[in-house]
């Protein structure tokens, strides 16, 4: 090895380190709150849950009614943890991509907990009986205006550094956070000035409202998420990304089709004929630009099986591009206007896919570039592979329980809404075996971010290992549940992981 | 992001006066997981595999034939149903609205029109009333002569109220009021906060309280107590309804 590429490696791993710790104090806030809203937006999703299925459940309060919880479960788990991970995300990985220090951490660092207090607010408006009643848009109208503000504090800054960013050319994941950095506000912006400031017709509104949450989930949380595996699979197993044609693909096939996408939830409302359909049509097309993506990183990282099975971060990441898979192919099933739309309509099946979406693919991708980014901005190695174990099994068993069976048991149900003859009753009784296993497996998936949010906290609190060994998910070796107990001055060979 | 030329990113303190083996180490030990990691390789230039192409053709069908589905692509009335009448399910009556008791239905309704015309403004939303305006809580002028209250609610009033204190002008707040919002509200306030005259001002009244009002020299304008006592210090003419009659709980008609 030359001097001269040493020096340059050795430069490179400088810059890295500056910009890690430039960032350490934001992206370990937005993730240590993301991880605690998690779990609190999980305890509400039981709650929400066991009331369908035991409705004397906790009945004599009315801060916990299932209108309540389960629009405070579903606006934590958004606003509270989505967000907050994204964020993290967002400004590392712009900053690492652009090679920029960020110099703004104390403005995002205070717009971080501004969004915080919002988020707090607006779930205490809900359970307190203030919600708004919008899906997705439950907080009370106070809410939006702060957590738009703190956004663009939180955000502009890797805009900035993008502008800023040396010659040469713009790597796949940065297509895909500016995408998403522009998107959000278009889609938040134009939501809640239809909604709240000028109102128009209530079909509409109900319309808008649909489209909003349909755009969120394809125009936000999905790049961001692809944008993450799009930089952690070559990272970590150090292979170039499959294609670069198909990754085209995938991003202007995303751009073009999905803000259109959203109002089949109002098939047989009255509103214009072509607004349903477009929107069924587009969210069918989901199918091109995730499975473009999907087939691009599992190319990339399936030459490597040992390190997608040995890394958190790649395990974890791989896992929500298989969820993106599952996801693309429910697109096509549940949105077809002949068959199955209006089974999915009024049931179930519309909150299997959200939380398909929100949990199984994107936070699953989070989950694996927090495991990346922690170790990297505090320094220390992840304390134990059995927490990080568990976290996965119970995630992932737990996640496809409640996504098929909240599909399928919606779609029972829809069959049940169809025979409008019958009791309502009768429908809902159909849902039943499959509301219980649902609580259940929610249990399951609290459980296990229990114990990530502790990790979590205690790499936080600087507990982490001191040692160049990564924490891997090897399970050979059985002398010590935690890992290579590596010491610092004691560099073998150590692959990247 | 590998093209960089390795001089670009140069920072100040990375001359060549550096000693690379102690820096080199320092990095390693101090964060060794950014020391390790590999640096994003180009891009690869695989050709798009046959099986995508396929499975999105396939999608791109499918969605063709959602749009194909559609008949009348800007018709705006296809889903819209004018006059529409609510189905019965066979072998059932249709029965309409279900009749509800004349004192629950007109002040269900006239607690609407207490909100909605801007009453609670002043008087408040429990009726207590404040600095602007006299509580009609226990009111004599409320729950005394009819005629007198409604002239008051389409009129307005000046000058001293039933108590003899003065609170300044009151508008012509329910000039524009029909005769069933109206008889609504006028049940509502005398059988609301604690009144009770357990009487309902019927639609025919309060068609009788438009035309008395609409006779005045100057109707609309606020009058005074002298000349509420003056003329107007009678119940309406018109029947009155019987709290418990069954009325449409939409049109405040008595249904047989």
């Amino acid at each position: 090895m030359s001097t001269e590429t040493v020096n340059t490696n050795l430069q490179d791993a400088q810059l890295r380190a500056g910009i890690d710790r430039s960032l350490r104090h934001p992206v370990m806030f937005f993730l240590v709150s993301g991880a605690a809203w998690l779990v609190v937006s999980i305890v509400l999703g039981i709650i929400s849950s066991a009331k369908m299925h035991a409705p004397e459940f906790m009945d004599g309060c009315s801060w916990f009614t299932y209108g309540r919880t389960q629009a405070a479960h579903l606006n934590a788990l958004i606003y509270g943890w989505g967000f907050q991970a994204a964020f993290g995300v967002i400004i590392w990985i712009m900053s690492r991509l652009s090679r920029q220090e960020c110099k703004a951490a104390g403005i995002i660092l205070t717009a971080g907990h501004v969004w915080n207090l919002g988020v707090m607010a607006g779930v205490i408006g809900i359970i307190a009986g203030y919600g708004t009643g919008m899906p997705w848009m439950e907080f009370p109208s106070f809410a939006w205006p702060v957590l738009l503000l703190s956004y663009f504090a939180i955000i502009t800054w890797s805009m900035v550094q993008f502008k800023v960013r040396p010659e040469g050319h713009v790597y796949i994941s940065q297509w895909y956070l500016l995408a998403a950095m522009i998107w959000f506000p278009w889609v938040f912006l134009t939501a809640n000035l239809l909604l709240h400031v000028f109102p128009g017709h209530p079909v509409m509104a109900n319309g808008i409202n649909a489209w909003y949450k349909s755009s969120l989930i394809f125009l936000f949380f999905t790049p961001v998420a692809l944008s993450a595996a799009f930089y952690l699979t070559p990272k970590v197993t150090g292979r170039p990304i499959y294609s670069y044609s198909l990754a085209r693909l995938g991003f202007w096939s995303l751009a073009i089709i999905m803000p259109w996408a959203g109002m089949q939830k109002l098939a047989g409302a009255p509103i214009p004929f072509f607004m349903p359909y477009l929107g069924a049509a587009a969210t069918i097309l989901f199918f091109v630009p995730a499975i473009a993506a999907v087939f691009n990183i599992l190319r990339t990282a399936s030459a490597d099986m040992e390190i997608v099975n040995n890394s958190p971060s790649l395990r974890f990441t791989m896992a929500g591009v298989f969820g993106l898979l599952v996801m693309a192919v429910a697109a096509v099933f549940l949105n077809l206007p002949g068959s199955t739309l209006k089974l999915t309509q009024f049931s179930l099946s519309g909150y299997g896919f959200e939380i398909l979406a929100i949990y199984a693919f994107f936070s699953f991708v989070m989950f694996g570039a927090i495991y990346f980014i922690v170790p990297r901005v505090t320094r220390r190695e992840w304390i134990s592979r059995r927490l990080i174990k568990m976290h996965f099994f119970f995630s992932i068993y737990g996640i496809i329980t409640v996504a098929i069976v909240a599909i399928f048991g919606g779609w029972m149900q829809g069959i049940g809404q169809e025979k409008f003859y019958q009791p309502w009753e009768s429908a809902a009784l159909r849902a039943y075996p499959y509301v219980w296993a649902m609580t259940i497996t929610w249990c399951f998936i609290l459980f296990s971010n229990l114990f990530f949010f502790l990790h979590l906290i205690f790499m936080w609190m600087g507990l982490g290992r001191r040692s160049i060994h990564p924490t891997l998910l090897i399970s050979a070796h059985g002398h010590s549940p935690h890992g290579e107990e590596g010491d610092i001055d004691n560099a073998g060979t150590v692959s990247a992981h | 992001m590998s093209s960089n030329s390795p001089q670009s990113n140069q920072k100040p303190d990375l001359d060549e006066t550096i000693n690379v083996t102690q820096a080199h180490g320092r990095v390693a030990s101090e964060s060794a997981a950014t020391a390790r990691e590999h640096r994003i390789a180009d891009n690869g230039h695989e050709p798009i595999s046959l099986w995508v192409i396929v499975a999105c053709g396939v999608v791109l069908l499918i969605g063709g034939g959602v749009l194909g589905n559609v008949t009348s692509w800007f018709d705006y009335q296809a889903l819209v149903k004018p006059n529409y009448v609510r189905g019965v399910p066979e072998g059932a009556e249709n029965t309409g609205p279900v009749a509800k008791e004349a004192l629950a239905a007109y002040s269900t309704k006239g607690q609407k029109v207490y909100t909605a015309v801007g009453c609670s403004g002043c008087h408040g939303p429990d009726g207590r009333g404040g600095a602007a305006a006299p509580s009609l809580a226990g009111s004599a002028w409320v729950t005394g002569n009819t005629q007198k209250l409604s002239m008051i609610i389409l009129n307005g009033l000046k000058g001293p109220t039933s108590t003899g204190k003065d609170y300044g002008v009151m508008g012509a707040i329910g000039a524009n009021l029909k005769p069933d919002e109206l008889a609504a509200v006028m049940t509502y306030v005398r059988n609301g906060f604690g009144n009770s005259t357990s009487d309902v001002v019927s639609i025919e009244m309060a068609q009788a309280a438009k035309d008395a009002s609409a006779k005045r020299d100057a109707p609309g304008s606020s009058l005074t107590s002298d000349e509420l006592m003056a003329k107007h210090n009678q119940m309406l003419p018109g029947v009155a309804l019987e709290p418990t009659t069954k009325v449409d709980p939409v049109k405040l008609t008595p249904v047989p």
